[in-house]
This record gives structure tokens, C-alpha cells and sequence, in this order.
């Protein structure tokens, strides 16, 4: 089961978080930060699957954009890496070469693409809805 | 699918020309609309936390105001919500929000509506008390015509509806389920698997629905129901016995191709390992396929599979070889995958472990933390009598390194299990090195560890195996290793480490021959004079203490401890104090009360208390009233006067027939002489448990006496 989803750049600012069980508000910062500090201290060479508490981060790097995932033990890790990836293509598509900025400025369009992740074509369909521009 | 997304395509262009921003109107409308764009710019800019949280709390209040104001158009409104899921994300509270965000879902227009039903799903949860506003909007949008905002409202659905509001939507849900379209279809499945999660017995009529959504013949529709016979499946895996064939058929139309490869079907493989025993010809032909795939996350959901289901040889062959190949690869992920498939596989073919063995050993010192657990975890596996020593070894090695509290949690109880395997029996090879490795894992994991761990740990020493002396030995190597690590100076242990070391040393310091118990008591009285040890501990430490005594014929170290503590303002250490003083003038008593070596022999416990009949004779047949419960008591007090301190005094004494057991004196440097304890002196006799209780109340309250404060001590009392 997926705890959390976040987009958290280098300098710990968060981009885009949803979070699939309540948290207070006061401890998603600081989750957060926590988060981010083990993501940053891995190296190239070492695995992208990080044990946490009691939970698992599975994360991937894009640039200066780190998305983070937190699932409990039944998931199967490389299907979420997987996944990240397979998100961060949907939004290429969309935004044609999507960057950090677009995310924070758009970030209705990326709830939009969260909630119907299973096919591009859905996703399209869901995000032109809600137009962008007027935001 | 396609038509639509054409449909959209060509209106794009329409769309971004309306919004030009152009003259008057438009202006303002165009400066509102950049208000995010200048936040976030805002923000961006900013290097310092503080500075951050300024320019929030300012957007924060100008949006609380804009908010409440009645001149403020459902645009607008939107807008201003979009700026308040940035600030909440950001770790701001934005609550007075919420209530505007419901009434944006409610009365807005599509694009409104959206963004109203997004800040509710972030804002809110499911115990939130606002959500009752929304199951009207839900209803009402549920039942329109237009299909986005049906699509909407089952998305809320299916994130936070709670439990209370479900028997409202869930007819048209299940309405729902035969709709035209596709996505509909999705999604009011989706919705019902969250409440399948959160309430399993209100979905339970709709079984044969979800058998439909099964065989529907969109590929989303299918996933979706996928989930909720995952679901199902693991609660009863039996029950749906019957679903093989369809399951199969689904997987043989994967492998051949006819549905989209980017389907997430290994949700379909993990359905297919709860079963243990099916038709494993179709299994074979389907799985032998699908290892050509190249998804390595399929991959290693089949091997999986093929070590959950009934054995077939040329299968576990081919899982072998793909488990090698994960294992050896140089890219870490794999190799994580490798390590997580052979801790799955490793019960039930050990022979794997030894192909693979150099690569695991190299892994065990690999520069990945993440690595090394994991193989220790699946060293843990392969424990047995013969590597223990080095696997457990490794483990500490682990252990002293990590800082994680977690970490130390888990890797504690790892090694525990493997050690004191539930009281039974232990891997450990010899008892030096038991008890050694024990002391390290107590010193490291003291005070986070579970605390079923030290009690076991003590079981098994008072049990013991079979064989005496080697429990003799046993006993008194732990006796000796602790007497070592007392003498250590500047030394700071675990709570649960100096409390197991008191008790051994109270049960078992007479297999000592060299070091008497004499000395043993001035070690741990060294201890209780230490601030650092914890009031709980100090109990321990007296009751072993208490228990040495009787084998230490006399000690001055006792009678200093005696002194020490009966003026302790802990009202326990007191208690034991006192028990220790009284018990001490006894030593025959003593000895007998604590014998050597008795601790696991079950103690008789006469609840009626009937030792005491004939103590209770002699005082009623000497004039004492009989006993008058609680109750009578507490009218006799209520109907008369408060005031008379005088009388207090009497019905005071009269309580304290305590001398029934001569544990319990009260010399206290007190000038009133009627507040000695004397059997009989009062008209009635009360009952010994009461009086046990009136004295551990009484220690503190005839302190609090002495500072002349009265009114408390009758209310504790009655």
C-alpha cells in the first residue's frame, strides 16, 4: 500500500506531496525533511530502496527533483520504481519536457495525473478538463 | 478512447486563445490569475525559513480575508484555493479554508468544481467533522448527467468517504457499475474497493458484480476489480477457487500480446500466489512464457509465484536461474531484488543459498547499508546451531553501528529470537559465549528492546535445560560476567540491563564460592546510592538485595541501606525498606520466606486470609465490633460532623489494627501519642488488606500530618 507520494527538489523544498493515510499537518514538514536527508546522504552506487521506520522509500532522482514513494512491506519495489518512471513519462508527454517549476505552477494537473495513472491516454483525457492557463 | 482525445486535442487551441489576457476586464482578471505564479516566484526566491514563513503567514491572512469576503466570485474562489493547497503543502495550516473549499465543490461550475473537490480530498480525511457537508454535493453529482462531474465525485468517493456515509452512495455505486462508460465503470469499482477496505461486510451482496467487472471487457475495468479480489483472495484464497481458469486466461492474453504492455498486472501474479494448489499445466505454459518479458519487476513477482505454487521442477529451475542472475548482476537494484527473492525461497531450498554463497558473503561487507541488512536478513533465515556464532556476530557488528532506533529495534529482537528462542532452547553452542553476546545486545538495545526479551532471557536461566550442572555453570558464569561489569567504573547501562543483572545476582550470587554475598550487597548498594538509576530499578535492586540478606549473616551495608531508604520520600523503596528492617530481626523467618533457588515454584495464595481467624476471634470475643463494610462506613461518616479534629484522631487509630502483620511499624518523630499503632485499641477491627493499604497511604499521609494539613488523611482513608 502506497503511504505517500512526494516531489521534493535538492534544497528540501517540496513540490508536489499526497498523502494516502492522514498525517498532521506539523509532521508532513518534518517527515519531509527527514525524507529528503536519507535520499540525499545514497550515492549513485547504492540501491534506490531505503528502509525508513517501519515503512520502505523507494525514490528516483530526476535532475534536481527527487520523487519519493512510501509503501509498507507488500509491495513489490520494482514495480513502484517502475511506476515512478512511467509517471514522470506521462507528464513529459503532457508538458513536453516537463521541468521542476512546472510542477509547483501546475500542480492541479499533476493531483489529476495521480488519480488516473493507469493509462496515458486516461490521463490526457482527465488533465485537458481542467485547464491549466487559467489557473 | 482515441475520438475523444482528438476531440480535445483540436479545442486546445480554442481554449489558450480565450484566456488571452487582453483590456479592462481581462487585466484584472489576467493579475488574479498570476497570484500563484508570484507566490511561488516569491518563495522560490527566498533562501531563509524564516523569511518563507513570513511571506506565507502575509499570503495566508490576505487569502483569509478574500475568502470571507461575500463580495468574492466563485473564480476567484478558485484561485485563492489553489494558493491554499500550495500553503499546505508547504506545512502551513490553512483550516479556515476547508469550509469554503466544501462550498466551491458545491455551487461552482465544472472547473470550480474540480478544484473544489481537489482541496477537499488534500485538506480533509476521513474522520474530518466536515466531511458530513459534502454527501449531499456527492449524491447530487452522482446522479448528474454531465460524466466529469460523476467522474469527480466517485474519486472523492473513493479517497476519503467514511465509513458512516457509505449505505447513502452505495446503491448509486453499484448503479454505476453498468454505465456506458468505461472510466465510470473504473472508477465506481475503485470506490468499492476503498469500501471493501474500510467496511468489508456492507459490500458483501455485491460479489457477483465484481465477477462481472472481472470479465469486462475494458482492460481498466479488470485491473480495477483486480484489486478487490487481491483483497479478498488473501483473506480466503479457497473461496475463489474457481477463478483460476479466468485468471489464467487473462494472463495467457498478457503473454500473447493482445492486451497494452504497460498494464500493471503484476497485482494478477500476486492473486496467482495465494493459491497453492491448481491446474499447474496452464500455470507452466503461461510462466514459461512470461519469463521472456523483460519487466524485471514481473520477473520477480513469477519467481515468486513459482516457489509459492505447487512444485514443478523444470519451473524452479528456470526461477533459479533467474534468481542467479539478479543476485550476480552489477546494477544494485537487482541485486536487492536478488537478496529479497532468495530470503522468500531460502526455507524451501537451502541448496540456492550455497550457489550463491560468495556472492552473499561479499554482500555482507558491502559499502550499501541497505544491502547488508538485507542479506542479514537472510543469514537470519539460514541460522541454525552450526554458523550462529558468526551470523550473530555479524549481526552486532550491525548493531553497534546503526543509530536508527528502528534498526536496533529489529536487529535486537533478530538476535534475541535466534538466542532464547522462546524459552525453549537456545543455538547458543557454549554459555561463556551466550552470556557474553547477551550482555551486548542488553547494553545496545536496553532500553528500546521489547520487554518480553529480558524477561525471556531470565525464564530461561531459572528453567534451565535439562542437564543441572550445566545450569549450575550457567548461572554462575552470568553471576560472575555481571559482578565484572559492576566493578567497571563510569559505566552507564540500560535500565533493563541493570535490572536483569539484579536479579541474577539476588537468585543466583550463593554458586558463588570466592566473592561473598556480603560483597555482592555492597556492589549493589553502590548502585541504589547512583542518581542515574531510575525508581523502577531501585526496586529491583532492594528486592535482590532483600533476597541476599539471609546468606549474608551480618552486614552493616544492610543496616546503612535500611537507614537510608526508610526516610526515602519514594513511598515504595520505603515500603521495601521497612519490609527488609522487620524481616532482617527475623533471620530465621527470612530464610525461610526467601529460600535459595525457588523461583520457579508456584507460590499458594489464601485469598480468604484465613490465617487470620484467630485473630479476629480473640478480638471480637474481647469486645471488638465486627467488621462494618465500606459502604456503612461512608454513611456513619457523612451523618456526622465534619469539624471535630479531635474525634478524626480516635476514628483514626481505631484504623490502625495493622499490627496483624509486624511488618508495618510506625515509629515516626511524632508528638501525638494516640497515633501509635495498638491492636484493639479502637472499637472496631478492620480487615488486613485495608490496613496494608492504610499504611502504604499512611507513610506519606502522616508526612503530610506533620505539616499539619488533616483534611486529607480521612478522605484517603474511608
Amino acid at each position: 500500500m502506497i503511504k505517500f507520494f512526494l516531489m521534493v527538489n535538492k534544497q528540501g523544498q517540496t513540490r508536489l506531496s499526497k498523502y494516502y493515510e492522514h498525517v498532521d499537518i506539523n509532521k508532513r514538514t518534518l517527515l519531509e525533511t527527514e525524507v529528503i536527508k536519507s535520499c540525499l546522504s545514497r550515492s549513485n552506487e547504492q540501491c534506490s530502496f531505503i528502509e525508513y521506520k517501519d515503512f520502505k522509500l523507494i525514490y528516483r532522482q530526476y535532475a534536481a527533483l527527487f520523487i519519493v514513494v512510501g509503501v509498507n512491506d507488500t509491495e513489490n519495489e520494482m514495480a513502484i520504481y517502475e511506476f515512478i518512471h512511467n509517471f514522470v513519462e506521462v507528464l513529459d508527454e503532457y508538458f513536453s519536457r516537463v521541468s521542476e517549476l512546472d510542477v509547483s505552477f501546475f500542480n492541479t494537473v499533476f493531483h489529476g495525473t495521480w488519480q488516473a495513472h493507469s493509462s496515458p491516454y486516461q490521463v490526457l483525457v482527465l488533465a485537458l478538463e481542467d485547464d491549466p492557463t487559467s489557473v | 478512447m482515441s475520438d475523444i482525445v482528438e476531440k480535445t486535442l483540436t479545442a486546445l487551441p480554442g481554449l489558450f486563445l480565450q484566456n488571452q489576457p487582453g483590456g479592462g476586464p481581462a487585466a484584472a482578471k489576467a493579475s488574479f490569475s498570476s497570484r500563484l505564479g508570484s507566490l511561488v516566484r516569491g518563495i522560490t526566491a527566498l533562501t531563509s525559513k524564516h523569511e518563507e514563513e513570513k511571506l506565507i503567514q502575509q499570503e495566508l491572512s490576505s487569502l483569509k480575508a478574500t475568502v470571507s469576503a461575500p463580495a468574492t466570485t466563485l473564480k476567484m474562489m478558485k484561485e485563492c484555493m489553489v494558493r491554499l493547497i500550495y500553503c499546505e503543502m508547504l506545512g502551513y495550516d490553512a483550516s479556515f479554508g476547508y469550509i469554503h473549499a466544501i462550498k466551491l465543490a458545491q455551487q461552482g461550475n465544472l472547473l470550480e468544481k474540480r478544484v473544489g473537490y481537489l482541496a477537499v480530498s488534500l485538506f480533509l480525511h476521513e474522520s474530518h467533522e466536515l466531511l458530513l457537508l459534502l454527501v449531499n454535493t456527492v449524491v447530487k453529482d452522482l446522479q448528474s448527467t454531465n460524466l466529469v462531474e460523476v467522474c469527480m465525485a466517485l474519486t472523492v468517493v473513493s479517497q476519503i468517504f467514511p465509513r458512516e456515509m457509505i449505505p447513502a452512495v452505495l446503491p448509486l455505486i453499484e448503479d454505476k457499475l453498468q454505465h456506458s462508460k468505461e472510466i465510470i465503470r473504473r472508477k465506481a469499482v475503485l470506490a468499492l474497493y476503498k469500501f471493501h477496505l474500510i467496511a468489508p461486510n456492507q459490500v458483501q451482496h455485491i460479489h457477483i458484480k465484481f465477477r462481472k467487472a472481472l470479465c469486462d471487457r475494458d482492460v481498466g475495468v479488470m485491473a480495477a476489480s483486480l484489486h478487490i479480489y487481491l483483497r479478498m483472495i488473501k483473506e480466503n484464497s479457497s473461496g475463489y477457487k474457481d477463478l483460476t481458469g479466468s485468471f489464467v486466461t487473462i494472463l495467457k492474453q498478457v503473454v500473447g500480446g493482445k492486451l497494452p504492455v504497460d498494464f500493471n498486472y503484476h497485482i494478477l501474479l500476486q492473486v496467482l500466489q495465494k493459491y497453492i494448489l491448481l491446474l499447474y499445466l496452464t500455470m507452466i505454459l503461461t510462466i514459461s512464457a512470461i519469463f521472456i518479458f523483460l519487466s524485471l519487476a514481473i520477473l520477480f513477482e513469477c519467481v515468486h509465484t513459482v516457489y509459492s505454487i505447487y512444485p514443478k521442477s523444470e519451473l524452479l529451475e528456470k526461477a533459479a536461474k533467474c534468481i542467479g542472475k539478479f543476485v550476480l548482476s552489477p546494477k544494485i537494484n537487482l541485486k536487492y531484488l536478488g537478496l529479497k527473492a532468495l530470503t522468500y525461497v531460502i526455507q524451501q531450498d537451502p541448496t540456492l543459498a550455497l550457489q550463491h554463497q560468495m556472492t552473499i558473503i561479499e554482500c555482507l561487507d558491502h559499502p550499501d547499508p541497505i544491502i547488508k541488512r538485507e542479506t542479514l536478513e537472510l543469514l537470519y533465515r539460514i541460522t541454525n546451531a552450526q554458523n550462529v556464532t558468526v551470523i550473530v556476530q555479524k549481526m552486532l557488528e550491525y548493531l553497534h553501528q546503526s543509530k536508527e532506533e528502528y534498526v536496533i529495534v529489529n536487529l535486537v529482537g533478530k538476535i534475541a529470537d535466534v538466542l532464547v528462542l522462546n524459552t525453549v532452547d537456545t543455538y547458543a553452542p557454549d554459555n561463556a559465549w551466550f552470556i557474553q553476546t547477551m550482555n551486548a545486545v542488553f547494553s545496545v538495545g536496553g532500553d528500546v528492546m521489547h520487554p518480553d526479551i529480558p524477561n525471556n532471557f531470565l525464564r530461561l536461566l531459572a528453567e534451565g535445560f535439562d542437564d543441572e550442572t550445566e545450569d549450575q555453570q550457567l548461572r554462575l558464569y552470568a553471576v560472575q560476567s555481571y559482578l565484572t561489569l559492576l566493578d567497571m567504573e563510569n559505566v552507564f547501562y540500560p535500565q533493563r540491563f541493570l535490572q536483569v543483572m539484579s536479579w541474577v545476582l539476588g537468585e543466583y550470587s550463593y554458586l558463588l564460592d570466592k566473592e561473598t554475598p556480603a560483597e555482592v550487597i555492597a556492589k549493589l548498594y553502590k548502585l541504589l546510592m547512583n542518581d542515574s538509576v531510575s525508581s523502577e530499578t531501585k526496586t529491583w535492586l532492594i528486592a535482590a538485595v532483600t533476597k541476599l540478606t539471609p546468606q549474608a549473616h551480618s552486614s552493616d551495608t544492610v543496616e546503612r541501606l535500611i537507614h537510608e531508604f526508610t526516610i526515602s520520600l519514594d513511598t515504595c523503596m520505603r515500603q521495601h525498606a521497612f519490609e527488609l528492617k522487620h524481616l532482617h530481626e527475623n533471620v530465621e523467618l527470612m530464610k525461610s520466606l526467601l529460600p535459595v533457588d525457588r523461583s520457579c515454584e508456584d507460590l499458594a495464595v489464601d485469598a480468604s486470609l484465613s490465617f487470620l481467624d484467630g485473630f479476629v476471634a480473640e478480638g471480637l470475643s474481647q469486645g471488638a465490633a465486627p467488621y462494618k463494610p465500606h459502604h456503612q462506613r461512608q454513611e456513619e461518616k457523612l451523618s456526622q460532623e465534619k469539624g471535630n479534629f479531635s474525634w478524626i484522631c480516635v476514628k483514626l487509630e481505631s484504623y490502625f489494627i495493622t499490627q496483624v502483620l509486624s511488618l508495618v511499624p510506625i515509629s515516626f518523630p511524632d508528638p501525638h501519642p494516640a497515633l501509635t499503632l495498638h491492636p484493639l485499641k479502637g472499637p472496631s477491627i478492620c480487615c488486613f488488606p485495608l490496613c496494608v493499604h492504610v499504611f502504604s497511604s499512611c507513610s506519606s499521609h502522616f508526612y503530610v500530618r506533620a505539616c499539619n494539613i488533616w483534611f486529607s488523611v480521612p478522605a484517603l482513608i474511608c
